[in-house]
Parts: structure tokens; C-alpha cells; sequence
């Protein structure tokens, strides 16, 4: 009987539904059925398959790290919501305005009115400021070393005021903190550990039933946008590897995941339900120890040498052989040329080249003084010009790469040996600078302004010597008081045509010294089944940033799409 | 009585070295799970140093002080009882994911053994009895299933049963689309039902080694002279089949059962991991990627248990089922 049941049981549909609301009053951990079961699998309810692996424990908590995927977005939101996937404005959520005082010291935000949480209790501007007020006096929770305290000066406005000038804190403020309810969270007794089994937001779903190998999302009925959502139900599912989503995707039981497919065309072919966008948003790089004063060690600390490795390579070959052809044009400026085009102060900058430049690279490093040996490989002062750049275990793509990468600087007497590791010894490789060369991607902040990339990748305060933990992103251990007081300047102002003339500055040098070599903007594949659902984004409409994984961008999606009507 | 006390000190030995084995081993290993963690987190977002310092108070790793000191508190912990908690499942008690994830595992891994086990010595009594038999001649195919890899075979069973015959499901524990947890009859099925396949692929990839032993067992136990005297007595062949020769023949087999039954949850992990099976095998695989020191401490601490506990178990059994291990203590 049970044969050939692959998704939302139309056999099993009445047998389901009764013993399910038994199975409610006996299991407080599952309190519901499933209504594409009980509704005799009507189409909508969607499933999403967002990385989770193994089993789930249940923490709907939005001040945790580790909090459940959907909790950011889906059932907590946020005052704006930045959409990464394309050049946008920052979209009102439940604040609909905000404004800082000259010094950048204090931010009046206004919030929306008529918004309730899904108890039903109203939404007001004192939730704002009790939750910025929470995560101030706790510090297990202030995971971007906000220094604000909040006061409701009336039903609709919040000031945050700061001990110091603070516009750069305005995406993380604005766009990816959670609010809470103050009526629940004045009574948990413990915020750090609580895991929240029954959230109460204001988002467009809440959740409806919980256990270790699924859970279940329903519409919140009283959301505050006219209309929507339009889904009744959205089920996460948790499976182990890349193999079992592919085959999931294709058996048309999960709706909505992300993951590199390998001959992805191949495999939608002849799926009609089947379709995917590619938001590629993160840009693929080599990192470099750099900086042989913090204690880099090796050729790469010669500026020459990242230079003829930025010239020597083929991006448009290493696309098609380990890109899959889907990974677009990156910048040395280490931004999106397309969404972030305006920051892009000089044109020259805009892409890296797209084909192999030999004759540069070569004249870089003869320049430079390395000599070509009698085995082809380049010499200086007894040191041979041998690299190792390191990897992860497993990520396909990334290991083609190096081998390409090994064949192409090979042309201009530079021997590259890549390495696979553990993602853990990786990880502790590049965070303690014991590398030569890693393969990583960088991008992803919390707004497109490059502040962000510029203050975590290459200002000083953010590196450590060699052998010491550089957590807060400046992997390459650059170092430039030019750069460093380029970014300050750029982070106190709010004027966008200042911020500017300062990432001029930023940019002039790190062209330059490449510390991060790019390669190309990685393809972020997200796959789609159209048949139960429609209105995801498209290549051609990126309205948010459409991977299964992230966090705020998937309320977005989730309320917008409808189901199809048969 | 001596012979019980001698055992059961070895046993304490033993548990206390591979609890300090447990205690190192992850301690040596690249990495620290608050970096972790924080890289984990910086795919999402910009982290600063306040980041660090945060999940630092979050998990109350206290990274300065010194390995004995740590040593103390893992012993007195886990004397009480507490296995800590979880980074990767932060806030979650370690006690609780081993609690959620092991009766899967037992369930599948433990019946399929048993299963294995008693199919593979039933067919190799046969074969051992009938020597030339059509079984006897089945023996080198099922050894040579269990010496292709086990990940291949289970794959290929997968995409065949799963993807190309659609027999089977493809993933999961069960159908968490229309049921959920409980002790209902659509959920016990549905759990047979998702269990069936990865059961299958365990049971013939471990059937050949217990058939190819009992029938090797059998046959040297065949040719002893009191299996002569039975005949000769006019026994019955069924009784000198079953009470005088796989009595004898299966006491090798229960040594290497035991075995079997300690590994189940070490074991588990590739087929966990094929199957998309919510086990415990799925959640070692979690901890050792983040290092989660009391996740992975709390689940060797399992297998560590399960090993020691089955051994015991049949080092007692071997002292009523053959007298000549209590003669010679």
C-alpha cells in the first residue's frame, strides 16, 4: 500500500489525517497533520530543502547562531530587508523610515503601524527598543559589537543612541536583526539558551509542527501585507549529501534548494516542472599569506608574483572546466561589476581579465628578478618559484580549479601544487595564515556598500601576526596605512560621493597588491519545481537573493510566490 | 565467581582508557569549534572581533585553561551523568541529540545485524551439512558481495530501487510528509517501509562472512570422532546437525557477533549517510566537521559502551555455553 507514495500521500490521504490528530494529543513535540494530507493534497505546501543535515533540534531563537534556518525572515523580521541579488534600495519591513543625526550618533526609526504578532497581540516601537536593549546588556548575544541603547519615545518611533559615530552599523541594525516580542521575551530566563519551541513574530508563516527529521511552517492568517502569503505550508526537510538532493529534486520532492549540480542542463532537460536562477553573488579567490612582516612565508609574499598569478591565468577556460559555465565576470576590486557598478570608481577595474595574459606575467616576473631555471620553473636568489594552494576535501569544483590553475601557471615558469584538506585543518590553515595560497569566496555582507569587504579584508585592525587567530577576515594579513585610513574615512561619513573618493584610494591600491586574487563570480544555482508553486525569482527578475540557505531573503520569496492552480 | 571479577576489572580498565583516548583525541585535532563556528557564520556576514568574543561567553569555552583541569571536569561530568553541550546544536544537551538519533540507528543497524547473523548461520549450517550442495556453491557469490565496497553496493541498490524501480524511498526515516511520531500503524509501516532498503543493503553485505565461517566451522566439526559416535548411535541427522555439530561449529561466530553488535553504532555512519538515515552515525559526522568536543566525547562514550557492554555480555555467555573457558581461570 505504502509502494510508490513519493510525495504528499493522496492514497493514505484519510488513514493520515485521523491517526494524525491522534498522534497530536499524545506528542506535544508534533502538534499537527500535515494539510496537504488532510486536504487531500491540495498544492499548497511546498517542501524546502535548505543544507540541513542530519537531525534537527529545535532552536527558533533569532539571537542564536545557531538558530533554524528559517527563523531570520520567515518567522522574525527585520526593520529593512536588503536585497543582495540586485542594485535596490533597502525594502521597509516593519519600520517604513529612519534617519541619523548629523553625528551619527543617533537613529530615529520610525515603525510600521497596524502590524501584529502572531498571537495577536500588537506590534509597537517599544518591541524595537527591547530588543536592541536586550542584546545590549547581554553580551553572549552581540555578535556585531553593537553599542547602542533604544528608547520608544512614542507607539510608532525608536532612538538608538551610541556611544560613538556609527553609520556603518546601519545595515546590521536595520537589515539583520530580528525583533522580538517584548510581552514573551521580558519573561525568558535565559535569552542565550532559550530555543523558543513556539516563536511568536511578526513574519508571514509560524511554525506549526516540529520534529527531529522535519518541520512544518504555516501561514501566519493575520500578516500585516493584504494578500499574502498565498502558501499555506512550507515543510524543511533535512538529507545527507548532494546525491540525495539531486535525486530528491528530480523525484519532485523537494520544491526549493540550492546546490552546484553538475550538468545541471542536463538534468532539466526533460523535467517541464523544473526550473533555476543563478545569482552569483560570491566572488571565488585565491587568498595569499601576503604579508611576510606578520610572518607570511613564501614567494607569494612578493607583490610580483600575485601580479603575474592575477595575468597568468585563463578565467574563460577555468568557467567552462570547473564553473560549469555559469560563473560570471569578477573584479580585481573584489565587487560585483554589475550590482555594485557604481562603486566601481575606475572603469579599467571593472573585470579581470577574461584570457590568459603570458606576456605580462612573464615581463612582471622577469622584472621582479625571478630567472627562468632549466626544469622551466623560475628561480630568485636560490628559491625556486613553488606554490601550494590549498583546498577542501570534496568541493569538486574548487579542486579542478587548482588543476587547471596548475597547468596554466605552469606557461610562465610558476609551479603550483595544489593540496585537498579537511575543511578543519582548512579552515585553521587560512584563519592562522600557516598557507601559501587557499582557495575561498568572499562576499555576501550585510548591504552592498563595500565597506564591509574593504574594512574585513584588508584593514589592519582585523589581521593578526602568523600563528594567531585573524577571525575577523583579513586571512591575507594585508596591511596599508593608505588603505587603512581610506576605509576609516569611508566608514565615518555618510555622504555617498565622499565614501566614493575613498574607495578610489582603497581600490588604486589593492589592484595593486592583490592579497585576493579573483577568479570569477562562483554560480549560486538555486533548483525550483514549478508545479505546486510559482513566482520564484527568475534570471531575469532577481527580486531577492533566491538560495534556499539565506536567511531574510527567504521570507521574501516565501510570500510572494502563489500556488498553482490546477 | 573469580573468573566474573577478573573480567569485570579488565572492563573497568578499559572503559577508563578509552574514556581518556576520548578526552584527547578530539583535543588534538586542527582547529578550535569557536573558530568554527565563527567562519560558519562569516559565509552569512561581516564578523568583527566582538563576534569572537561573543560565541567565546556563548559556549563557555574557556580556552586558557589547562588540559588537566579540563580533564577533571570531563571525568566528574560524565560521572554525573552530563555529557555537556552541543556547539553544532547549541543549546541543545549532547544527551538529547544522542537521544533523538540512537534508536534510529539501533533500530536499522541493530535488527540488520541480528538479521545477518542468524540467516548467515542458518545457511551456513546447511551448507556445512550438505558439503557440495547448490547452497555450498551460493557461498562464493555472497562473499563476493561483501567484498565490493559497502557505499558502492548500497548506491547501486539506491539508484535501482530507488531511483530507476521506485520500489523504495530514496532518503529519510520515514515519510514526513503524512505522518508523524507516534505509535500509529501508518508511522510504524512507514518506518519499515524507509528502514527496508538500507536494512537489505547491510544484509547482504555482511550475510557471505557469517555463511563462509559456520560452513567452514561445520565441516572441521564434522569430521571429529564424536560426530562419528553420534551416527554410529543412530541419532537422528537433524539432532547431530544442530546439538552436536553447529553447537560446536557457531562458538567462533558468537565471538565475532558480539563484535558486530559493539561496531553497530560506529558502523552506521556510511549507511547514514547513503540513506539519508536520521542516526547517530549522521550526528558524528556533524560534530567531528565543527568540532564538537562534548557532541563527539558523548557518542565515543556510546560506542565505547556498546563495545565493552557486548563483549561482556558474551564473555559471560561463553562461560554457560562452553565450560572450558571457566576451567581454565
Amino acid at each position: 500500500m505504502l509502494l510508490f507514495t513519493r510525495r504528499p500521500g493522496r492514497r493514505l490521504a484519510w488513514t493520515a489525517a485521523a491517526v494524525a490528530s491522534v498522534a497530536a494529543l499524545s506528542l506535544s513535540a508534533c502538534s499537527g497533520s500535515d494539510p496537504a494530507g488532510a486536504n487531500g493534497g491540495s498544492g499548497s505546501a511546498i517542501t524546502v530543502f535548505n543544507g540541513a543535515t542530519g537531525t534537527i533540534t529545535e532552536n527558533f531563537n533569532p539571537f542564536s547562531p545557531t538558530a533554524l534556518q528559517p527563523t531570520l525572515g520567515v518567522i522574525f523580521e527585520s526593520l529593512y530587508w536588503y536585497n543582495l541579488a540586485s542594485e535596490s534600495e533597502p525594502t521597509p519591513m516593519l519600520a517604513t523610515g529612519h534617519e541619523w543625526n548629523e553625528d551619527g550618533t543617533e537613529l530615529t526609526i520610525t515603525t510600521r503601524e497596524g502590524v501584529k504578532w502572531n498571537d495577536g497581540e500588537p506590534f509597537s516601537a517599544a518591541d524595537v527598543a527591547f530588543t536592541f536593549n536586550l542584546v545590549n546588556e547581554t553580551p553572549e548575544l552581540n555578535t556585531t559589537g553593537l553599542a547602542a541603547t533604544a528608547e520608544a519615545t512614542d507607539e510608532n518611533t525608536v532612538v538608538l543612541s551610541f556611544a560613538e559615530q556609527s553609520f556603518m552599523q546601519e545595515p546590521e541594525i536595520l537589515g539583520n536583526r530580528g525583533i522580538v516580542p517584548e510581552h514573551i521575551w521580558k519573561d525568558v530566563a535565559d535569552p542565550v539558551t532559550e530555543v523558543n519551541s513556539n516563536p511568536v513574530g511578526t513574519g508571514a508563516f509560524k511554525v506549526k509542527s516540529f520534529s527531529a527529521q522535519s518541520y512544518a511552517l504555516e501561514k501566519n492568517a493575520d500578516y500585516w501585507e493584504e494578500g499574502k502569503p498565498a502558501i499555506d505550508e512550507v515543510r524543511y526537510i533535512s538529507l545527507e549529501t548532494a546525491d540525495a538532493a539531486s535525486a530528491a529534486l528530480t523525484a519532485g520532492q523537494v520544491d526549493w534548494m540550492s546546490a552546484f549540480l553538475p550538468g545541471l542542463e542536463q538534468l532539466l532537460k526533460d523535467q517541464e516542472d523544473l526550473a533555476y536562477v543563478n545569482t552569483p553573488a560570491l566572488t571565488t579567490s585565491i587568498y595569499t599569506c601576503s604579508n611576510a612582516e606578520l610572518g607570511c612565508e613564501g614567494p607569494q609574499t612578493d607583490v610580483a608574483v600575485r601580479q603575474a598569478i592575477y595575468h597568468a591565468i585563463d578565467r574563460t577556460q577555468l568557467n567552462n572546466l570547473a564553473g560549469g559555465g555559469f560563473a560570471g565576470e569578477g573584479s580585481p576590486t573584489l565587487l560585483l561589476p554589475e550590482r555594485d557598478a557604481k562603486w566601481i570608481v575606475d572603469p579599467e577595474h571593472k573585470v579581470a581579465p577574461q584570457t590568459a595574459d603570458t606576456a605580462t606575467a612573464n615581463q612582471i616576473l622577469d622584472a621582479a628578478g625571478w630567472t627562468l631555471g632549466a626544469d622551466g620553473i623560475r628561480v630568485k636568489d636560490g628559491q625556486k618559484l613553488a606554490l601550494t594552494i590549498q583546498t577542501v576535501t570534496g568541493w569538486s569544483d574548487y579542486i579542478s580549479l587548482n588543476d587547471a590553475m596548475r597547468q596554466q601557471l605552469k606557461e610562465v615558469g610558476i609551479d603550483l601544487t595544489p593540496t585537498q584538506l579537511s575543511w578543519n585543518e582548512w579552515n585553521a590553515n587560512q584563519t592562522g595564515g600557516t598557507f601559501q595560497l587557499s582557495l575561498d569566496s568572499i562576499g555576501l555582507y550585510a548591504s552592498p556598500n563595500p565597506y564591509y569587504p574593504y574594512n574585513q579584508r584588508y584593514h589592519s585592525d582585523n589581521t593578526t601576526p602568523v600563528g594567531e587567530s585573524a577571525i575577523s577576515g583579513n586571512f591575507a594579513r594585508y596591511s596599508n596605512p593608505v588603505v587603512d585610513a581610506a576605509v576609516r574615512a569611508a566608514g565615518s561619513t555618510n555622504d555617498e560621493a565622499e565614501q566614493l573618493a575613498q574607495y578610489a584610494i582603497v581600490q588604486e591600491q589593492i589592484v595593486n597588491d592583490l592579497p585576493y586574487i579573483p577568479i570569477y563570480i562562483n554560480s549560486t544555482l538555486t533548483e525550483f519545481n514549478t508545479s505546486r508553486a510559482e513566482g520564484w525569482p527568475t534570471n531575469d527578475d532577481k527580486y531577492a537573493f533566491a538560495a534556499s540557505w539565506k536567511a531574510w531573503d527567504n521570507g521574501i520569496i516565501l510570500k510572494t510566490i502563489t500556488p498553482v492552480t490546477k | 565467581m573469580r573468573y566474573v571479577l577478573q573480567k569485570l576489572g579488565f572492563y573497568v580498565a578499559a572503559l577508563w582508557a578509552a574514556l581518556t583516548l576520548n578526552f584527547l583525541i578530539p583535543r588534538w585535532m586542527p582547529g578550535d569549534p569557536v573558530d568554527i563556528m565563527i567562519s560558519k557564520l562569516a559565509t552569512r556576514g561581516p564578523v568583527t572581533p566582538s563576534t569572537r568574543h561573543a560565541i567565546e561567553l556563548l559556549l563557555g569555552t574557556d580556552s586558557q585553561q589547562p588540559l588537566w583541569q579540563q580533564y577533571i571536569a570531563y571525568l566528574g561530568q560524565i560521572s554525573s551523568g552530563n555529557l555537556g553541550t552541543s556547539v553544532v546544536y547549541f543549546p541543545t544537551p549532547v544527551a538529547k541529540v544522542i537521544s533523538q538519533t540512537l534508536p534510529w540507528t539501533i533500530g536499522l543497524i541493530g535488527i540488520a545485524t541480528i538479521i545477518s547473523f542468524l540467516v548467515g548461520i542458518g545457511l551456513g549450517t546447511l551448507a556445512g551439512w550438505k558439503r557440495g550442495s547448490w547452497l555450498d556453491n551460493v557461498i562464493p557469490v555472497t562473499t563476493m558481495l561483501q567484498s565490493v565496497p559497502y557505499f558502492w553496493l548500497a548506491l547501486i541498490l539506491l539508484f535501482a530501487f530507488g531511483s530507476v524501480w521506485q520500489v523504495f524511498p530514496l532518503n529519510g526515516g520515514y515519510d514526513v510528509y503524512t505522518t508523524s511520531i507516534g505509535l500509529s500503524w501508518p508511522f510504524i509501516s512507514s518506518v519499515l517501509y524507509y528502514g527496508a532498503l538500507p536494512a537489505l543493503t547491510i544484509v547482504i553485505s555482511s550475510i557471505g562472512g557469517w555463511m563462509l565461517g559456520m560452513r567452514n566451522m561445520m565441516v572441521s566439526t564434522l569430521s571429529e570422532d564424536y560426530i562419528l559416535t553420534a551416527e554410529a548411535k543412530g541419532l537422528k541427522p537433524g539432532r547431530i546437525m544442530r546439538t552436536y555439530a553447529a553447537r560446536n561449529a557457531v562458538l567462533p561466530s558468537i565471538a565475532g557477533f558480539a563484535i558486530s553488535l559493539g561496531f553497530v553504532v560506529a558502523g552506521s555512519i556510511v549507511t547514514e549517510a547513503v540513506f539519508s538515515y536520521p542516526g547517530i552515525g549522521s550526528a558524528l559526522l556533524q560534530a567531528v566537521n565543527s568540532n564538537d568536543y562534548a557532541l563527539m566525547q558523548g557518542i565515543f562514550l556510546v560506542i565505547t559502551l556498546s563495545v565493552l557492554g557486548a563483549n561482556l555480555l558474551v564473555d559471560l555467555l561463553y562461560t554457560i555455553i562452553d565450560p572450558r573457558t571457566r576451567a581454565r581461570a
